[in-house]
């Protein structure tokens, strides 16, 4: 047989704690809330907050670094016909934001800060893909097609 | 002048009999209007209510403030499609929804209002047992949520609505114990004591400065009657689905939904009435209603952080609770209450 050790609970009036619990809810009442209405209102996103990829195609040298340094495929090279003599290559960063984790590589990687991120966060998109061309890189987000 | 016979003074063309007959008619559909425009505006004050005290915002779309919510809310529930569960008994099933919302919405024909400015009293009906008859139409209401739990053919409806008369059971009887205590007050007084009219003239002093054990008692029976969090059993929403309402759904739900919530606006409205002083006012004053309102208000916020702060207390210890402490206190109410009409304090 074990024995088992009877623990005494300390006393207590049973209605004052439920009368405090009450006190603590009803105090919640003149406080502030924290939901953001979203759409209307925006919250701060602090200095440091970066999201969306831009692209400056006359500073771009090819150099495929950023694409080297991507952790997951998430920008890849393409081809585009502009004429850029520090480019001979006519290749370019394309990114898909899908697959992108804002690690900021490219960013720091780049040789002649061609790609830069910006605070612009709202990307959604109606055409079920994220993939952004060189040319889209460099538009603003309301410019890009959606 | 009451309101009844301003209305049937300019029926008067009709003759006296029609008038009057006319302006009962008319003024009991003013007091269903009023319930039902109350307890729409319960189920939106509860739900701004329970958003502020959990830091939301609470409905804010439909209409300035989200007062239009409810409205819509009740338009979705009356196009939706009725269904109905096999096997089911098909009158109760279809009487049990109505039962509940009948007996509230008579409930509120028997409170006095007292009067407002120039319209006069507001009270639709001066019978002399209108509390009891108030009471019986309080306990007609367990039968529809008894009936809506067998009835409906499913397991946890049949649980759920076993737990609720359980729990009906056991806090009715202190409940109309504390009421007979105020029964005795108002007799000592020589006012007619049945006649809720006349519970309310005979509170100078309320009477739950008197009767702080039967106020205590009847606050916790009137939340029993509403089942509200603490005492939700008859829902049980996180074990038995939502009780005995499981298998409604469409506007015969919405009856269910509107008369939990005007059960409390009804009990808070009693509780103010027996216990309060009712339309008394601390100034000698001809707007008794708005002093009726501002308490039931107090009494109808306490309710509901009642309801936000507590979890669901277990079937078989409210029921303990109904029948060792509920009960006693009340009998011991019963015993002070006869002390202080033999000492003449009331």
């Amino acid at each position: 047989m074990i024995d088992v050790k009877e623990v005494e609970e300390p006393k207590t009036i049973p209605i004052i704690g439920s009368i405090e619990g009450m006190y603590t809810v009803f105090k919640h009442l003149f406080q502030k809330p924290v939901t953001v209405q979203y759409p209307e209102h925006k919250e701060d996103q602090g200095d440091r907050f970066r999201f969306r990829i831009y692209l400056s195609t006359d500073d771009c040298v090819g150099c495929t670094l950023c694409e080297q340094v991507c952790p997951n495929l998430t920008i890849t090279m393409v081809n585009l016909d502009k004429e850029n003599p520090r480019n001979k290559r006519k290749i370019y960063p394309s990114v898909n934001f899908g697959t992108c984790t804002v690690c900021r590589n490219c960013e720091e990687i780049c040789p002649t800060d061609a790609i830069y991120l910006k605070d612009v966060f709202e990307t959604a998109r109606t055409k079920n893909s994220f993939f952004y061309s060189p040319t889209e890189l460099e538009k603003n987000e309301d410019e890009v097609r959606r | 002048m009451s309101l009844l016979t301003r209305i049937a003074m300019i029926l008067s063309f009709l003759g006296h009999y029609p008038s009057y007959i006319l302006a009962y008619i008319i003024e009991t559909l003013i007091v269903i209007i009023f319930g039902t425009v109350v307890v729409a505006g319960m189920v939106y004050f509860f739900r701004k209510y329970m958003a502020r005290v959990q830091m939301r915002i609470g409905p804010n779309r439909v209409g300035k403030f989200g007062v239009l919510q409810v409205m819509a809310d009740g338009l979705k529930l009356i196009q939706k499609e009725s269904i109905m569960p096999q096997g089911r008994d098909d009158l109760p099933y279809k009487v049990a929804p109505l039962l509940i919302f009948i007996a509230l919405m008579m409930g509120f024909i028997f409170i006095p209002y007292g009067p407002l400015a120039w319209l006069g009293t507001l009270t639709v009906t001066h019978s002399d047992v209108s509390l009891v008859i108030l009471f019986a139409l309080i306990a007609i209401m367990p039968i529809g949520e008894l009936l809506s739990g067998i009835v409906s053919n499913n397991k946890y409806a049949v649980l759920g609505s076993l737990r609720g008369v359980a729990k009906d059971i056991s806090f009715e009887v202190p409940m109309m114990l504390s009421v007979l205590a105020i029964v005795m007050m108002a007799s000592a007084r020589g006012v007619s004591p049945l006649d809720i009219n006349g519970v309310v003239q005979a509170q100078n002093i309320p009477f739950a400065i008197l009767e702080p054990l039967g106020f205590f008692v009847f606050l916790i029976s009137m939340a029993a009657r509403a089942s509200y969090s603490p005492f939700d059993m008859g829902e049980s929403d996180s074990e038995l689905v939502t009780g005995n309402t499981t298998e409604y759904s469409g506007l015969r739900f919405g009856m269910f939904y509107l008369g939990l919530f005007g059960t409390i606006f009804l009990g808070s409205l009693i509780l103010s009435t027996l216990y309060l002083g009712g339309y008394n006012g601390p100034f000698e004053s001809y707007v008794g209603f708005i002093w009726l309102l501002i308490k039931t208000l107090v009494v109808v916020v306490i309710s509901l952080t009642i309801w936000l702060s507590m979890p669901r207390v277990r079937i078989d210890k409210f029921v303990t609770f109904g029948w060792k402490y509920l009960l006693p206190i009340s009998f011991i109410n019963l015993v002070i209450t006869g002390f202080i009409i033999l000492g003449g304090i009331s």
